[in-house]
This record gives structure tokens, C-alpha cells and sequence, in this order.
């Protein structure tokens, strides 16, 4: 261990006698680690800030549903009420009930797309009103026939927007009910969408879903999936949550019947879509790493080849191969390593700076720093060898003739 | 008298076959212990190929080669790095030290080698120094002195681990004649304290100045005299 140190340090005391070759030499690595480590921190930030402006919109969902292969219990309007109050934090839950329907106004006949639900439907992404009131806790409770439409299907529907107290008349499953018309909530993307089928257009609207069980005929005793309503902050504590108190209303316990999907599936994608964005502009960073480590391997074979005469002496001395070969493998990891070491603190400094400056959350995870100094050692290990090996494996004689 | 060097009808053949060029034609020699020899002859007679062989610098086509009594005649590269550092020092012409380091660094060297530990290390190196009159000398670089003076460091370099053989390939060849002579008495006082010194050189005034000399010409000992002149000074 004594030889190796000194090794080391005649590595070191070479570096210091060819200080402008050797900085040039680092240049190259220092540019290529200071490049991969801003855009990795700079996506790290751009990750960051967009999940968190994710999170502001605010309102979120979860769905719970059970699995038909494991249990044949279903939800009942009785349960899905013990299962509300015994989460915390949560705007409601909320059965999620569609029925295909259609209306009939001055002698047209228009498809109707109704969802019937609870209060906390109001909660959902989208939801604002214009118009009158979402429907209550109390209409739900009453299975009150009142109905909210979207400002389209107000529009079409009756020739005009604030369609408060009107009343719509729809047919389902041979049955026929009026609705009264207590709210216009703002259009949504998937309004539009549906209205402008060419073939046949549909217009949607939300009704107490024990309003819709009363007037079709529906059975509120056997839902098979529910959606939770919250605020996007409480998430993961209501996460956490949601599955036992299911289980325990449901007497599942430990039946793994209860299937939780937290709705996040919009983050996930914009998630692997920064990463895949990150790592491709990492990858073209990494490249000049690689022409970093190419030229270390140069000036690594220069240094051979200047210093043969020096390798010879040494070999007559009683260098052993492996002594030639350390010390020029340790010159190539000072060089890169030293060179990484400055390049981490380039480029924490300059994504600091560019994050402060287009105002992304900014954080060093110290693993990948730690892996940044590894793998600029490696670069200086493995593009040192070439040279180091050619270095030890001089023949003394030869050496000593070279002037 | 122990034998220390025992070359038994050694021939080196460079390039085989066709245009091969016997440097060494069967030659047979025994160096004891505490002997002061010169082998002298005029370049191309094979002088240096011998020195090569005798500092485990190459080794024979054909022949032994033993040093204190150990075969070396067929060795890996290590296995001759680690002879060489256990049982020889080398003097070269050109000096060979290492321009980025010190004095001491140069003369530590071979120690660091044998993986003797720094303080042991500077002791030695120090030691050395002071032997051949370097006490002063000893944090300069090898460009900050003369050539006189970068020969006594690379003799100090040479004894500072105390090998049983000193071979000086023409230690005198590139130095004045002031500094010929400082060198050629530090010899003779190595050998006065019991080294065993083999000088190669082309120079009959250097040779003469051993005990024994050996000539050689075309890859051949032509003669081996005790010199009647040798004097102690």
C-alpha cells in the first residue's frame, strides 16, 4: 500500500510538471461532466416544477372498484356512505352512473349522455359553473329530478344558454322522466367533442344518481366502482387510506379484491415525457464526455511516448510492469477525476444559475453527483489503459535508447 | 572467492535467419564476489549486448546465465525487474535520472521498488547521498547541476539499497576530465568497501583503471588479464 501511494504521487508530481497540457487534457472532461450534470439537474427542476403545477389545478380523483374474479360483493348506496365518512379529507365520493338516453324538443330528437352521481361530482377537473347551482347533498339524498347541462347542450336544447328552470325530458330504457334544469356548467373538451359527431351528436348532463335510479328503474345496490373527489394535496394521505377502510366496510379484508387507481395517469405521462426529454439531451451531452475521454487517452499516449526514456529507467530499476502500468492508470483518474470534480462544481453552479433564472425548482441529488465522479474516474480508467499498458509493456533496452 | 556472475557459453543472435548478427559468440565468464572488473572493446563488439545480459536488462538465445547461483537466463519480465532491483546497480553514461525529480527522489527510486517504507527510504537515500559528497544537492533537479555531480546521485541512486553489483556502462563518457576523475575514485572506494564493480567501456584509460580487464571483440573474450598497474588512487 506504501508503493501505491507513491505511485499516486509521482502521478501527481507528472500532472503538476505538464500543468497546461494536463488543464487542456481536463477541459475536456470538465465540459463534458458540467454538460450532463446541468441538463440532468435542470430536468430534475423541470420535473419537479411541472408536477408541481400539476398539483396546484387542485382537484383530483380516485377510483376504487372491486375485482369480479376475487369477490361477488358489490358497492350499495349504504356502503358507499359509511365508506365517505370514514375517510377524511375528501369532498365525497361519488357512484359513477351512466345512462345513454335521449330527448325530444320542438320535434328533434337529440342523444343524451347523462351521469348520474353524487354532489362531489361538482369536485371533478372541469367542473365550473355559469349558470344557477350544482345539485346537493340533500337533491341526492331526496332523489330530487333536477339536472345540470353542459353550455352546449343548453344551447341546442332549448336556443339559448341560461336554461335555468327549463325542463328536459328524457327517455331511457322505455322510461321517461322530466328533469328540471337547475344549472349550466362550462363546456369541457369532452362537451365538444361529443356535439360535434357528425352522424349523431350527443349532449351531456349530471343528475343525482338516485334521481336516475328512480326514474329508470335502476339498482343503487350494486355498483361495482366509485370515484373519491378530493384536493390534489391530500392525496397520498387518502391513498394511504382508502384501502383498508374499504376493505374493512366491504369485509375484505385481505382478499386483495379492492383495486385503487389514483387517476394520476395525466402525471405519469407528462412524467416519462420530461425523462425521455432528459435523457436523450443527456445522452448528446454525454457524447462530449466521450471525446473528453479520447482526448485523455491522447495525451496519456503522448505522455508515453515523451516519458519512454523515463519508463526505461524506471524498468531498470526494478519497476515491475504493474508499477508502470498504476502509475500511469492513476495519472488518467487524477486527470478526470480532478477534471469531474471541477466539472460537478461548473455545472451545479450553472444550473443553479439557469434554473434560478426560468424560475425551476432546483436540487442536487447527491447520488448522482456521486455517480458523476465515478463515472468520470472510469472514463479516465478506461481510456488510460491503452496507453498505460503500452507504458508496461516497454522493453527496457529500447527505452533506454530513445533520447 | 564466491562466484557471483557465471555466464556459461552464452551467444545472443539478433534477427534469426537471415541477416542474423551474433553479438555474443559463446562466451564464457565468471565475475567473483568483491572483484573490480573492466570490459572493454570498440562499439559493435558486443560490449553493451554482454552489459544487457549482465544487468538482466535481456537475456541469452542460448547458454546460462546464473547470478548468484540462480538461473536469470530465462525469466519473465517481473521476475527480471525484480532481479535487477534486488541485485544490481546500474551507472549509466547518459546519468538517466529523472528530470522531474529531486535528488533524493531519484536515489529513493529503486527503494520505493523493493517497497522499503519512507523513512527507511529517506535514510538510505540520505545516507547515499552523503556518501558521494551530495549533502547539499539534495532537493535539486538533475537540470540544476552539473554533469559530475548528476553522475553522484546516479551512483547514489546505484548503492543507496546496497545490491552486490555495481555495473557502470561508460560512467565517465559524457563528463570532463575534473569530474572523470572525482568519479573514477568514488569507484574505487566502492570497491575498496567490498562491492563488486563491473565497468563496460570503450576507453583503455577508464579500463585501466580496474583490477581485471576483459576485452572484447566480435561477440568474443579475446583476453582476460589481472592488471599488473592497478594502483589503490
Amino acid at each position: 500500500m506504501g508503493t501505491f501511494g507513491e505511485y499516486i504521487k509521482s502521478a501527481f508530481s507528472s500532472i503538476k510538471n505538464n500543468k497546461g497540457r494536463s488543464f487542456l487534457t481536463m477541459l475536456g472532461i470538465i465540459i463534458g461532466i458540467a454538460a450532463v450534470l446541468t441538463v440532468l439537474i435542470i430536468g430534475d427542476g423541470m420535473k419537479a416544477t411541472v408536477n408541481s403545477e400539476m398539483d396546484s389545478i387542485g382537484a383530483t380523483t380516485i377510483s376504487v372498484s372491486l375485482d369480479n374474479t376475487k369477490t361477488d360483493k358489490l358497492f350499495t348506496k349504504d356502503d358507499l356512505e359509511e365508506i365517505e365518512a370514514a375517510i377524511d379529507n375528501i369532498y365525497g365520493v361519488s357512484p359513477s352512473i351512466s345512462v345513454w338516453g335521449e330527448t325530444q324538443v320542438r320535434g328533434e330528437k337529440y342523444d343524451m349522455d347523462i351521469s348520474g352521481g353524487s354532489q362531489a361530482m361538482e369536485h371533478g377537473s372541469g367542473v365550473k359553473m355559469v349558470h344557477g347551482r350544482y345539485f346537493s347533498a340533500s337533491d341526492v339524498e331526496d332523489g330530487k329530478k333536477v339536472c345540470v347541462l353542459s353550455q352546449i347542450a343548453a344551447k341546442k336544447l332549448f336556443g339559448y344558454e341560461n336554461a335555468v328552470g327549463e325542463t328536459v325530458t328524457i327517455t331511457a330504457y322505455d322510461l321517461t322522466a322530466d328533469f328540471q334544469v337547475i344549472g349550466i356548467r362550462e363546456d369541457t373538451s369532452m362537451d365538444e367533442a361529443y356535439a360535434s359527431y357528425m352522424e349523431e351528436p350527443a349532449y351531456m348532463g349530471d343528475v343525482p344518481y338516485t334521481a336516475a335510479a328512480g326514474a329508470f328503474s335502476l339498482n343503487i345496490d350494486n355498483m361495482s366502482s366509485f370515484t373519491i373527489y378530493l384536493e390534489s394535496e391530500n392525496k397520498n394521505a387518502v391513498l394511504s387510506k382508502a384501502r383498508s377502510v374499504v376493505e374493512n366496510v366491504m369485509g375484505l379484508r385481505g382478499e386483495g379484491a379492492v383495486k385503487i387507481s389514483s387517476g394520476y395517469g395525466f402525471d405519469q405521462t407528462t412524467d416519462t415525457i420530461l425523462t425521455i426529454i432528459t435523457s436523450v439531451v443527456a445522452i448528446i451531452a454525454a457524447i462530449s464526455l466521450l471525446v473528453g475521454g479520447i482526448g485523455v487517452m491522447n495525451i496519456m499516449t503522448v505522455s508515453v511516448t515523451e516519458r519512454t526514456r523515463e519508463i526505461g529507467i524506471r524498468k531498470s530499476l526494478g519497476a515491475r510492469t504493474s508499477s508502470i502500468l498504476t502509475q500511469f492508470l492513476a495519472e488518467a483518474a487524477i486527470l478526470t477525476f480532478t477534471g469531474g470534480i471541477i466539472g460537478i462544481i461548473l455545472g451545479i453552479s450553472l444550473s443553479y444559475l439557469i434554473c434560478r433564472i426560468i424560475d425551476f425548482s432546483f436540487t442536487v441529488n447527491p447520488m448522482l453527483v456521486a455517480l458523476v465522479v465515478a463515472i468520470s474516474t472510469g472514463i479516465g480508467l478506461f481510456f488510460g489503459i491503452y496507453p498505460a499498458r503500452r507504458a508496461a509493456k516497454l522493453d527496457p533496452i529500447e527505452a533506454l535508447r530513445t533520447e | 572467492m564466491k562466484k557471483l556472475v557465471e555466464i556459461k557459453d552464452v551467444s545472443k543472435i539478433y534477427n534469426p535467419g537471415e541477416n542474423e548478427v551474433r553479438a555474443l559468440n559463446h562466451v564464457n565468464l565468471t565475475i567473483g564476489e568483491g572483484e573490480f572488473v573492466a570490459i572493454i572493446g570498440q562499439s559493435g563488439s558486443g560490449k553493451s549486448t554482454l552489459m544487457n545480459m549482465l544487468g538482466c536488462l535481456d537475456t541469452p538465445t542460448s547458454g546460462k546465465y546464473y547470478l548468484h547461483g540462480q538461473d536469470v537466463s530465462h525469466m519473465t519480465d517481473d521476475e527480471q525487474s525484480d532481479v535487477r532491483n534486488r541485485e544490481i546497480g546500474f551507472i549509466f553514461q547518459g546519468f538517466n535520472l529523472i528530470p522531474s525529480l529531486t535528488a533524493l527522489e531519484n536515489v529513493e527510486l529503486p527503494l520505493i521498488y523493493r517497497g522499503v517504507g519512507k523513512k527507511e527510504r529517506e535514510r538510505l537515500s540520505n545516507a547515499a547521498l552523503n556518501s558521494v559528497g551530495l549533502e547539499k544537492r539534495k532537493t535539486h533537479k538533475p537540470s540544476e547541476m552539473s554533469g559530475g555531480q548528476q553522475q553522484r546521485v546516479a551512483i547514489a541512486r546505484a548503492i543507496a539499497q546496497a545490491p552486490p553489483i555495481l555495473l557502470a556502462d561508460e560512467p565517465t563518457g559524457n563528463l570532463d576530465t575534473g569530474s572523470t576523475k572525482e568519479i573514477i575514485s568514488i569507484i574505487k572506494r566502492l570497491y575498496k568497501e567490498g562491492r563488486t564493480v563491473i565497468i563496460i567501456t570503450h576507453d583503455p584509460g577508464i579500463a585501466a583503471q580496474a583490477k581485471r580487464i576483459i576485452t572484447i571483440s566480435d561477440g568474443q573474450i579475446k583476453s582476460d588479464v589481472i592488471n599488473k598497474d592497478y594502483s589503490e588512487d
